[in-house]
């Protein structure tokens, strides 16, 4: 069976960021997939995604914003995928971000986000059927400034995912996946010691961001060297608030977005290539954004004697 | 299919349970603790605050309050019958009431007062034809909502609330002491007050005078919220009657002064000039004369459609603590010539914080920018002065009376900057260079000075002067105040310092009447 690399995926904290555009991270080599690196092989890839809107919606509002103009998000991330077992994955990302305004006066912001670690681990496979349980945490990996959104390029939450994921693969090499997630995220400190959320005053540096989940269908094509998929993807806050008319994002707020897209690999030895692109197709509370990105891989064996 | 039942048990049990643990460890409580104000016990009955001086009333029996029954008359006793049934069958949400309104009524009623002004601190967004449409007092929950909550908006509905809050506090003093009746729990001592009892009389209730004086403003000042202030009201009068404090004839005794009050210091909002604050007819003589004065490159909005700037003739309200000739005469130098060395020097300075701000500096902007959708820095400050008369103790009328002095001069600090600014019509440092950019939000109107620090200026040397023991801290907190709207690029050190200097100067007004009120 052919080694294949992970990634794609997106979710990281790519819903946390829907506003800011979907992330890098948002393909980055997340693990909703259901393809594993060979044990004591690894694979390192480097992203590029470039996502931007001009146009968002604030609460169910949808508008532009001539102060903003058009958004855009561009991140670049490492990432290392590695097979422990061959049902067992590791993987690790660490993205770098920035954020600019095409108009007016907001201070672009830049810096490394989120580390993020993922295990994926797949516990049924059966005449192309199987089952795999993911989990990932994440943890802000420099100080950024997450209370001014639109530009923030994250918001400083810790997260935890616990993911349970479907698929099934045809010998033809066409194949389904499904997946849904549930993403834990802690609360956060703002340089404020007063905001608003929930349509109340909080004198306090303490801010309780919502709790998120996803779910994703991907339909798609995996044989030899090629990989070809579309994929739609839901995610949404498990409440919070809406942007204030007129107002800014706030961490608070329930970013919901349906998103589709397509992505493609190609790799036919250690090194290769893929792109991805995707368009939010509805949103609420954030950037009805268009993402691109294209990343470079490379596989290789970390022990001798691998076997797969 | 078969499904391998073993393997789908460990799994759960290795990867997935942990992974739960951790995340609900992390998540078990979403609720954000904010720090909560105990039940305040005053340290001082201010026996003689009835011959304190008021703002707006003549004297505190300018409005008359009627005697109340003897203690001995069948009517009080009923009163207190009445009271020791409540009392004795409190529910715990009241419970939960009492203790929030024992941490003060002008305490609490500043902090409603606070929430409001976030909650209608917003800009109005531009419609399809690129114009802002003005706010309609008579639809104010249409949008945009009215009011706008600006700061110097926040400063005026502050300032009235707590003027009105002295005032209606000084009057119930003077009677207090006249009529001198005692506590319900020391009339009837069967009687269990649920919150500390002093030897202050209790007619009229100085809650009642307080919550019906502050709703008086409020309404006036937010109209889209009197169902929230009413319902309010009621929650803090009936609080008092539960906890023991008060028998319903000190309420409405204390609820027809406050109301009275409120009304007299209403009067005297209607013609502050406030109404022609908008005025935008005259901003091409402004811009003239500060053309003529040598401002060679008058303000422009930098939002996209131009906005109108945030009340040009603000600096024609009337003031409190001295008279608008004053303001003119309060106006500082000019600032320096655009292109000289001066200005070209604080230039430098932002063009190098642009290229590399620090982590603490957009802390310190952030902490401070007050920008929409915040209480606005006159907000800002009262919380601080609130906090402080509580840590310290103070009666209500003590209380009112340092959110008054507090209040009073953050307006007159507002009246004097927007002075300043429509006068100078100074451009905002982005406007001179796009290399500028801000973390913080740009405000809409000219530069020069500071209105951050002119408010923080004027707040501090009030603070200063009540609370001398925190005469450093709150003079740290000015400075920080000031300094942060460089660390966020949109003023120059000049607006900063010259403007927090003149917030000085204009406290100094405050403080002079304080030193003369009767109060210390």
């Amino acid at each position: 069976m052919m080694h294949s690399l992970l990634h794609k995926g997106l979710r990281l904290l790519g819903i946390l960021l829907a506003f800011a555009g979907s992330l890098p991270s948002a393909y980055a080599q997340m693990p909703n997939d259901a393809i594993y690196m060979g044990k004591k092989t690894a694979c390192l890839a480097v992203s590029y995604t470039h996502s931007s809107w001009d146009q968002y919606w604030e609460n169910s509002l949808k508008r532009e914003n001539l102060n903003i103009g058009t958004h855009t998000t561009q991140s670049v991330m490492p990432m290392l995928a590695v097979g422990i077992t061959k049902n067992l994955n590791a993987i690790v990302a660490l993205p770098y971000v920035w954020t600019r305004a095409s108009t007016g006066n907001l201070m672009w912001q830049k810096g490394v986000q989120d580390a993020s670690l993922w295990l994926k681990y797949r516990f049924l496979n059966k005449s192309g059927f199987s089952l795999h349980a993911i989990g990932g945490a994440s943890l802000p990996a420099s100080d950024y400034i997450p209370d001014f959104l639109p530009m923030s390029i994250g918001i400083q939450c810790r997260t935890a995912t616990a993911r349970l994921l479907a698929s099934y693969r045809h010998t033809s090499g066409i194949y389904l996946t499904a997946s849904g997630s549930y993403i834990f995220r802690s609360k956060i400190n703002i340089d404020r010691d007063s905001y608003q959320a929930d349509d109340k005053l909080y004198n306090t540096s303490k801010v309780s961001v919502p709790n998120a989940y996803d779910a994703s269908a991907r339909l798609g094509y995996l044989k030899k060297a090629i990989q070809a998929e579309a994929f739609v993807e839901y995610g949404a806050c498990d409440g919070g608030d809406n942007i204030r008319r007129n107002d800014m994002p706030f961490p608070t707020n329930n970013m919901k977005s349906t998103v589709a897209g397509v992505y493609a690999k190609f790799q036919p030895k250690n090194i290769g290539v893929n792109a991805r692109a995707s368009h939010v197709l509805s949103g609420q509370n954030v950037g009805q954004s268009t993402a691109f990105s294209v990343g470079v891989l490379y596989q290789f064996r970390y022990a001798k004697e691998a076997k797969n | 299919m078969k499904i391998n039942y073993i393997s789908f048990r460990q799994s759960i049990t290795r990867l997935v349970l942990p992974a739960l643990a951790v995340t609900l460890l992390w998540s078990c409580s979403k609720t954000v603790d904010e720090p909560t104000a105990g039940i305040n016990t005053p340290s001082s009955l201010d026996e003689n605050a009835g011959k304190w001086k008021p703002y707006v009333l003549a004297s505190s029996d300018e409005i008359a309050v009627a005697q109340p029954k003897e203690a001995t008359s069948d009517d009080y006793k009923a009163e207190l019958k009445k009271v020791k049934d409540l009392t004795e069958s409190v529910t715990p949400q009241q419970r939960e009431q009492i203790n929030y309104w024992g941490a003060g009524a002008v305490y609490r009623w500043n902090e409603i007062a606070r929430e409001l002004c976030a909650r209608y601190n917003s800009p109005p967004a531009s419609n399809a034809d690129g114009k802002y449409p003005i706010p309609d007092a008579t639809k104010p929950l249409q949008d945009p909502k009215f009011p706008f909550a600006n700061p110097p908006y926040a400063a005026r509905a502050l300032a009235y609330l707590s003027v009105a809050q002295y005032d209606a506090l000084v009057a119930a003093w003077n009677y207090k002491f006249k009529y001198n009746r005692k506590a319900p729990s020391k009339n009837d001592t069967s009687i269990k007050a649920l919150l500390p009892v002093s030897d202050l009389p209790s007619y009229p209730s100085e809650d009642a005078v307080v919550a019906e004086a502050s709703v008086v403003i409020l309404k006036a000042m937010f109209p889209g919220e009197v169902p929230f202030l009413e319902a309010k009201l009621a929650e803090h009068k009936q609080s008092r009657i539960a906890a023991g404090m008060n028998v319903e004839s000190d309420m409405l005794a204390g609820a027809e002064l406050g109301k009275a009050v409120g009304a007299k210091i209403m009067g005297r909002a209607r013609t502050d000039k406030m109404g022609s604050a908008n005025n935008q007819a005259q901003t091409a003589a402004m811009i003239a004369n500060a053309r003529k004065i040598g401002v060679t490159e008058p303000w422009v909005s930098q939002e996209f459609p131009p906005r109108p700037p945030m009340l040009p003739t603000y600096g024609f309200v009337k003031p409190w603590n001295f008279d608008s000739a004053t303001v003119v005469a309060l106006r500082p130098e000019a600032p320096p010539v655009i292109g000289s060395p001066a200005f070209q020097k604080d230039m430098n300075e932002l063009l190098d914080i642009a290229k590399k701000q620090t982590r603490e500096q957009a802390r310190i902007a952030s902490f401070w920018s007050d920008g929409v959708g915040s209480y606005t820095p006159p907000g800002h400050w009262h919380r601080k002065g609130a906090e402080l008369c509580h840590e310290n103790k103070y009666s209500e009328v003590r209380t009112a009376r340092t959110l008054a002095l507090l209040g009073t001069t953050m307006q007159d600090a507002g009246i004097c900057c927007w002075d300043v600014k429509y006068y100078y019509y100074y451009p905002r440092p982005n406007q001179m260079s796009s290399k500028i950019k801000t973390s913080v939000g740009l405000p809409n109107f000219p530069s020069y000075t500071s209105g951050h620090s002119t408010f923080s200026g004027a707040a501090a040397e009030v603070l200063a002067h009540i609370f001398p023991a925190n005469k450093k801290e709150v003079d740290d907190m000015a400075s920080e105040a000031s300094i942060s709207r460089i660390y966020g690029l949109i003023h120059y050190r000049f607006d900063c310092e010259v403007g927090l200097a003149s917030g000085h100067k204009i406290g100094g007004y405050a403080v002079a009447r304080a030193k003369t009120d009767g109060a210390e």
